[in-house]
């Protein structure tokens, strides 16, 4: 039936697939296995061995670290596999943290979490690269969202200007994984590690008594989302890999929604002049995300109208009108969301595209949720419009699906 | 070739990374040779570390200080100069912005409040952390406030070792023992 040649070729394609597989597991194994080794060593030093002299804790601390480091020379000057440098640049990177735990404790160094976390990611970020490690490069991120965290939203919050300098080392790595592994798990996992991280630390950029602004910097930082989820790199990807896209919109959204109620507007026009740092940080945001949609325009990846890829350009006029006329603002926003709820139906209908259709009739639905909250509108008006709006749902939906079945049958 | 280059710069990360804690080391050692020992009173509280684990937190007697300068800010960094009472004891005689000459003592701390009308800020010593094995931080508090309770005064204070500026604690006491021995000596 099948030349030998055939054969052959079809034989070792299995294998190959089948060598492949193991191998994956054992790097996941080996990772989990290191990472849970070094965290067990944070946790067995941090119960404060008080027998111990001093030397003999000196020496405790720097055990892991120089076992982690042998074990990562050893693998890249005998250029070990991948789960090797994996697995040995995770425990040494918990090792340097062990270290510097352990030697706080001996002196009682006060020093707060955050500069200790800042410390430990700062030696450990070479890792990333010297042994291409991209579980280090996962631990890198979460730490300096942890540092972000610590830093930035404990009270008396400073400006975690650090966390810039982390994204920054950590820009190469990601950069090199677009380029050359577009379609891996690794990648999709960076495409919702970076923006998740982001999302969690631009409030800590905003400065206290400036809160109202945080919700114009997060519009803008969601548009900068939503704009690169849209260009053909990320958007002919499956959607569940477009972290982008999925924060920008449901990110937008959901603070959009906030603004439609009075007392945001109310609350703003209260509010003193925004400090210089507020203004900085937003104009270069919005500069970025402009330079992305003018960008795509130029390369014509933009087809047809999508009222979400401008809603950072449109809330910057509402914004600006909100400084002179609270109600006129209060009512131009809900007018915005309630289009963007329509506009996204559309999408929905024409695409034949339920989750988009829902999606747009989820907006409506919260937009009207949310003004039963603000309005004096009799209960009887309020049941109407709910019962309007769930029959909505019905109704579309069922539209939909007979005009798919249609297309199906007339095929 | 490109290994060799790789292997060498992480040796050269490698060693920062030795540095760093090495350095963390050193200094304390100096201090703790070098420094002068001056006792802080103090009150122990006990809270936690995800890394570190458990410590106790020290509230010292000396919170306060009379200033004349009008522009301190919260979250501020001040020098407060020190002397030694006769009984060892430290006690802050000032605060200012500008680094006190070589033969005076001194920590630097955050101001923690400013209070124009009684001309006051606040501070936080930078030493204020204790790190004990987790299964006595919550004996020592007990057992401070047991001491607190008898009749010496001034029972509990911290052993601090300062030079040029930097602090290290080394022991906590309550009534001249040294608050781990005190937590073993509650259990026996």
């Amino acid at each position: 039936m099948i030349s030998q040649d055939v054969a052959d070729s079809i034989q070792s394609y299995y294998k190959s697939k089948n060598e492949g597989k193991p191998n994956r597991l054992f790097l996941i194994f080996g990772v989990l296995g290191s990472a849970l080794v070094g965290l067990g060593i944070i946790l067995i030093l941090a119960h404060n061995w008080d027998d111990f002299s001093r030397t003999t804790k000196t020496i405790w601390a720097f055990l892991p670290l120089v076992i982690g480091q042998l074990f990562t020379g050893f693998s890249i000057l005998r250029n070990k596999s991948k789960t090797w440098k994996e697995a040995s640049g995770v425990f040494l990177f918990f090792s340097v943290g062990a270290s510097m735990t352990l030697i706080s404790q001996i002196y009682n160094i006060p020093g707060n979490l955050s500069s200790f976390l800042l410390t430990w990611i700062l030696l450990c970020a070479p890792l990333i690269y010297l042994l291409k490690s991209r579980a280090v490069a996962i631990l890198h991120v979460v730490f300096a969202t942890y540092y972000v965290f610590e830093y930035g939203y404990s009270v008396g919050s400073h400006t975690p200007w650090y966390y810039l300098l982390c994204l920054a080392l950590i820009a190469p790595f990601y950069i090199q994984l677009l380029r050359q592994q577009e379609r891996s798990n690794i990648t999709s996992i960076f495409n919702w590690l970076i923006p998740l991280s982001i999302t969690i630390s631009l409030g800590a950029f905003v400065r206290p008594g400036d809160g109202d602004y945080g919700f114009f910097m997060y519009i803008i930082l969601f548009g900068i989302f939503y704009n690169l989820g849209k260009m053909p790199y990320f958007q002919d990807q499956k959607l569940r890999r477009n972290g982008y896209l999925i924060i920008g919109s449901l990110g937008t959204m959901i603070t959009l929604l906030i603004t439609t109620f009075k007392w945001f507007w109310e609350e703003m026009a209260k509010s003193a002049v925004a400090d210089t740092q507020t203004i900085m940080i937003s104009s270069t945001l919005f500069i970025i995300a402009l330079a992305i949609l003018v960008y795509s325009y130029s390369k014509k990846w933009v087809k047809g109208f999508n009222l979400f890829q401008f809603v950072f350009i449109i809330f910057s006029l509402l914004f600006v009108i909100g400084m002179v006329d609270v109600t006129l603002s209060t009512i131009l926003t809900n007018v915005f969301v309630l289009a963007l709820g329509l506009t996204t139906m559309k999408i929905g209908v024409d695409q034949f595209h339920f989750g988009i259709l829902n999606y747009g009739l989820l907006i409506v639905t919260a937009l009207v949720v949310c003004r039963f909250f603000d309005t004096n509108i009799t209960f009887v008006i309020r049941g109407l419009l709910f019962v309007i709006v769930g029959a909505g749902f019905f109704l579309t939906n069922y539209i939909m699906l007979k005009k798919q079945k249609s297309k199906i049958s007339n095929k | 070739m490109k290994t060799l280059y790789v292997f060498l710069i992480f040796v050269a990360v490698a060693i920062v990374q030795l540095f760093v804690p090495a350095q963390m080391i050193f200094n304390r050692e100096t201090v703790l040779k070098e420094g002068t020992v001056y006792k802080f009173k103090t009150r122990p509280v006990d809270p936690n570390d995800p890394f570190r684990g458990k410590y106790i937190n020290l509230q010292y007697d000396i919170n306060t200080l009379k200033t004349d300068d009008t522009l301190w800010q919260r979250k501020e960094e001040g020098y407060v100069y020190l002397i030694k009472d006769a009984d060892g004891f430290a006690e802050a005689t000032s605060i200012s912005r500008e680094k006190p000459d070589l033969n005076e003592d001194y920590v630097i701390a955050e101001i923690s409040w400013y209070n124009k009308n009684t001309k006051e800020v606040g501070i936080n010593l930078p030493f204020n952390r204790y790190y004990m094995e987790e299964s006595k931080a919550d004996a020592a508090e007990e057992a401070y406030r047991d001491a607190q309770r008898d009749s010496l005064p001034d029972n509990t204070y911290a052993l601090v070792h300062i030079k040029n500026g930097r602090a290290v604690l080394a022991d906590v006491l309550i009534d001249n023992i040294s608050i781990k021995d005190h937590v073993k000596n509650d259990r026996n």
